[in-house]
């Protein structure tokens, strides 16, 4: 066994076992444990979670490589997901958690008093996870068929069983600790070779200080190549694509059910919120490292392999060339490699960088244990979901509300292990290229729950017939637009991947006007949305504000 | 149980409102503004780099997660001024779940 294969694997099974270990401990044994954790978690400790459940394979793995590539263009994807946030904690989550559900479907068909609209917000749910761990099973596969040089295929199963154990035994609880043990892993694997790198270009340890004098001397490069430079906006694509895509990305993120759900799993509405800005400053150190990490990583490639003869190629270059994702050839024939005749897939920059800055065999095992750590992460928070929607909103709350406690945990410890099958069985010939699917997933949540969720608890008019049109009206318009966009048809330029611009509108359209065509949701329903105005000690009731200073009843 | 006046719930309401409304257009400024106008931006440099790159890798990012501490330290200062205290909250709140 190879050295770097036998630290990469060592510290790989023991994040494993520490996952597992977690797991058992905080073994779930109510459904409140199953589903939301009891709702006891310190909103620094779920900030951090939720930072673990958010930042998947695609933000590990792929966003640096992403920015590279795109220069000014692919930062719509950093503003987009962390202001997603904001959206987020200021318009949705307080409220949601003051509701007290256990799910989004829940939410919904509460809120409407009405079974078809939960089971419509059920399967959208579940479209939508779905849609998104894909993705992340696959990206498992990668990490671990690289690493044991097997094929994909047999990654991806080994990923889907150690998910499935940990889910299944921890319910949220064990997922939210396990959670918390991924994001520490996978921020210190991606940070430490930026570190380094920075140590390297500027001789400064800090990164975020240093990166934008290298982003300059990049563009100082492009120019003398002829090139557009690397920080001009909309070299890529159209401005208003930028800002749909900025959009999507945005309303998407505040709409994602496994990342509401995290919000369930705090005591209060002040909770919720400072579980939101603790959440955004952990994801934040990722997400300003990201656009340093493709800085560094262009520099060195500009610097040090291109411009070289190309039988001088660094020995790194040898076994990504193998894999089809970094192409180096000498087309000109003139003896070097030049900058334009080396092409670099996107997703091998975070998982080469430490090989390129030849930073030892402890910090590639330590970045591939870091990306299983984000792929895994996200995939538990989604399974949870995925099963909350089967067990919770449809076994218990349509087919069979007599349910026992015990009953419905087994019930969602089932759904669990059956769709970690089907969505290993997916991920095993994965339905076109992920990270364009993970941005259709966003379009979806945003198209299809943004409006309806916003309107439900600001607007105590939201009725019924409302949200059931808002849902399916945005749901079909978006795949609709996404359809349209593939095959050429686009408005002002905007591209699949921003179809929430479109969509999003649309829907809240719908609930409004159909809202208003229909009779007003009754009286109890439009009391609980004023209600949502107040912190809980405030209770409003029958056109009056009660405070619970706790004197009588 | 006590009845609270109308105006200070009204008043509680508003002033959480206003926040949010506040701290939105500061994020909806800082993120799609500069984009909108980034052609204008990139005349100026701050850390090396041009303003709109700048904004985009980090200014709004760092603009947002301080939006949302602020609100978080806003928001307990205002439930503080009407009187809620945050134990009772969960009590109440724990209640009020329907697990």
């Amino acid at each position: 066994m190879d050295p770097q294969l036998f630290v990469s694997l060592g510290l790989i099974l023991a994040t494993f076992a520490l996952y597992i270990g977690i797991s058992i401990f905080n073994r779930a044994k109510a459904t409140s444990d199953f589903y939301v954790a009891s709702r006891g978690i310190p909103p620094l400790w779920n900030g951090m979670a939720i930072g673990g459940d958010w930042m998947s394979a695609a933000s590990f793995i792929g966003m640096a490589g992403t920015v590279m590539a795109l220069g000014y263009d692919g930062l719509a994807y950093i503003m987009g997901w962390t202001g997603g946030f904001l959206l987020l904690t200021f318009l949705l989550a307080p409220q949601l958690r003051k509701y007290g559900r256990f799910t989004v479907p829940e939410f919904i068909g509460d809120r409407f008093e009405s079974n078809p609209a939960r089971l419509i917000a059920a399967i959208a749910t579940v479209i939508i996870s779905f849609t998104y761990i894909i993705g992340q099973l696959s990206g498992s596969g990668v990490v671990i068929g690289r690493l044991f040089n097997i094929p994909a295929m047999y990654g991806t199963m080994i990923g889907v069983v150690i998910i499935a154990i940990y889910a299944t035994l921890g319910g949220m609880k064990g997922v939210t600790w396990t959670q918390v043990a991924q994001y520490l892993i996978l921020i210190i694997a991606y940070i430490i070779p930026i570190v380094f790198m920075s140590l390297q270009v500027t001789y400064n340890p800090l990164p975020w200080l240093t990166y934008g004098n290298v982003v300059d001397e990049i563009g100082a490069i492009d120019r003398e190549l002829g090139l557009s430079e690397y920080f001009a906006p909309f070299a890529e694509s159209d401005k208003s694509q930028f800002i749909a895509l900025m959009f999507t990305l945005m309303v998407g993120t505040s709409a994602l059910p496994h990342v509401i759900v995290r919000f369930f799993t705090v005591s209060t509405m002040k909770a919720a919120r400072w579980s939101g800005a603790w959440a955004l400053m952990f994801i934040g150190i990722l997400y300003l490292s990201a656009p340093a990490y493709a800085a560094f990583s262009r520099f060195i490639l500009m610097t040090q392999v291109a411009n070289q003869p190309i039988e001088d190629l660094p020995a790194w270059t040898e076994s990504w060339i193998n894999t089809g994702l970094l192409q180096a050839a000498d087309t000109n024939g003139n003896g070097m490699l030049d900058w334009t005749e080396l092409s670099v897939g996107e997703d091998i920059v975070v998982m080469a960088t430490p090989e390129i800055a030849n930073l030892g065999l402890f910090v590639i095992g330590l970045v591939a244990a870091g990306a299983m750590a984000a792929a895994l992460s996200t995939a538990g928070g989604l399974l949870i979901t995925i099963s909350s929607s089967f067990a919770h909103d449809i076994y218990y709350r349509l087919m069979n509300p007599q349910a026992t406690d015990a009953k419905r945990l087994k019930a969602g410890r089932i759904a669990i292990v059956v769709s970690t099958i089907v969505a290993g069985l997916v991920a095993l010939d994965p339905p076109g290229v992920i990270t364009q699917i993970v941005a259709w997933a966003f379009a979806l949540a945003g198209g299809t729950f943004f409006p309806v969720l916003f309107l439900g608890v600001w607007w105590k008019r939201m009725n019924t017939q409302g949200a059931i049109a808002g849902m399916l009206i945005g749901l079909l318009s978006t795949l609709t637009y996404i359809f349209l966009a593939m095959s050429g048809i686009t408005l002002f330029g905007i591209q699949d991947t921003g179809a929430g611009l479109i969509s999003v509108p649309i829907n809240l359209l719908a609930c409004i006007i159909v809202s208003k065509n229909t009779p007003p949701p009754a009286k109890h329903l439009q009391d609980d949305v004023i209600d949502l105005r107040y912190p809980e000690q405030m209770t409003y009731k029958d056109g009056e504000v009660w405070m619970n200073d706790g004197t009588d009843k | 149980m006590k009845k609270v006046d109308k105006e200070v719930a009204d008043a509680y309401f508003k002033t959480r409102t206003r926040l949010v409304i506040i701290f939105l257009g500061v994020g909806f400024l800082v993120s799609f503004g500069v984009v909108a106008f980034a052609e204008f931006f990139s005349q100026f440099k701050f850390m090396g780099v041009e303003f709109h790159y700048y904004m985009g890798s980090q200014g709004a990012v760092i603009v947002f997660i301080l939006c949302l501490f602020l609100n978080a330290i806003f928001s307990d200062k205002i439930d503080k001024k009407y009187g809620i205290t945050d134990s009772a909250n969960a009590t109440i709140s724990s209640n009020k779940n329907t697990d």
